[in-house]
């Protein structure tokens, strides 16, 4: 079987990372100058590994509802469901469903859906997904977003959909196994443009490109 | 910087919407008239003054309303199609 690949496959090969594989998915496990240092700064790491997929369409809420998934009830907002899955609502009727290190959640979801259920459709998602963690992801939006992460409440469970440097992203607060990050989601065709333009500011503000087990030991041991 | 607001996802700068034309009724292609049918195609109404538009979010793919005096370029309040129209305050 041929494995998953990452969007960022061919960005990374050049880094000479130590691989790991996640949800049949080789992603870097350590980069040869990521540090526990550069993490506390400004880390960023590829985290499309992660099984996702989505749904959409009048009937999707009360779909999912009906699958025992928790359901964020605004729009733009997400919750965790069982197994630790991120489930975040994109705009008021399209849905966002991601495991966490752990579970099968996504897939199992997605498997339920049978074709021809009212008003419920599938969306592929092949996202680039990136997890940000450190103490200057914050500059990092000023410099890329015209949105003010910085006055929004963690609380709320906002999600945003809006523009990094040019390129449609979604992006939120939250923490994966354990460790308080933000997340950004966008398209795979971009992926190696905004990786590159991120990880250049990252370094001017002390950070970098950080491996799985850098930046989340618990879930890489 | 100018500034649009989208209903669903709030005011953003308006580098993130693309301008989808003034909302317009389209003849019943079947029963109406070649010059009727030419006439919502390549015509478009250069009146300045306030129009009901379309607008589209690119960054969450929402399509919405917006009423937008085109002679000052002042949006004067936008909606979801079907909704009524919300407060504007840009």
């Amino acid at each position: 079987m041929v494995p998953r690949s990452s969007p960022l496959a061919t960005t990374f090969i050049r880094l000479r990372p130590e691989w790991v594989t996640v949800a049949g998915m080789p992603v870097p496990g350590r980069l040869p100058e990521d540090t526990a240092v550069r993490a506390a700064a400004l880390g960023i790491c590829d985290v499309s590994a992660l099984p996702r997929t989505g749904f959409k369409g009048p009937g999707a809420a009360n779909w999912l509802a009906a699958q025992g998934l928790s359901i964020p009830g605004v729009a733009n907002s997400w919750c965790f469901t069982e197994g630790g899955a991120l489930v975040a609502r994109l705009g008021r009727s399209e849905f966002l469903v991601e495991d966490g290190p752990t579970g099968g959640i996504a897939m199992r979801t997605k498997a339920s859906l049978l074709p021809g259920e009212p008003g419920v459709y599938p969306v592929l998602r092949q996202d680039c997904a990136l997890a940000l963690v450190g103490e200057r992801v914050g500059e990092l939006f000023v410099q890329t977003c015209n949105v003010d992460f910085g006055s929004q409440d963690p609380a709320a469970r906002g999600a945003t959909l809006t523009q990094m440097v040019g390129v449609g992203v979604t992006v939120l607060q939250t923490e994966l196994a354990g460790v308080p990050c933000w997340r950004i989601w966008c398209d795979g065709t971009m992926a190696p443009y905004l990786w590159e333009t991120l990880v250049g500011i990252a370094g001017e503000l002390g950070g970098g490109p950080v491996g799985l087990a850098t930046a989340f030991p618990a879930w890489v041991a | 910087m100018k500034l649009l607001t989208c209903p669903v996802n709030g005011t953003r700068p308006v580098s993130e919407f693309v301008y989808g034309g003034e909302v317009r009724p389209m003849p019943d292609p079947a029963g109406c008239t070649d010059v009727e049918w030419a006439d919502y195609v390549f015509n478009r109404s250069g009146i300045p003054g306030v129009k009901i538009e379309w607008w589209y979010h690119s960054a969450s793919g929402t399509w919405f309303h917006a009423e937008r005096d085109v002679a000052t370029d002042r949006v004067l309040r936008t909606w979801m199609p079907g909704e009524a129209p919300v407060a504007y305050t840009k």
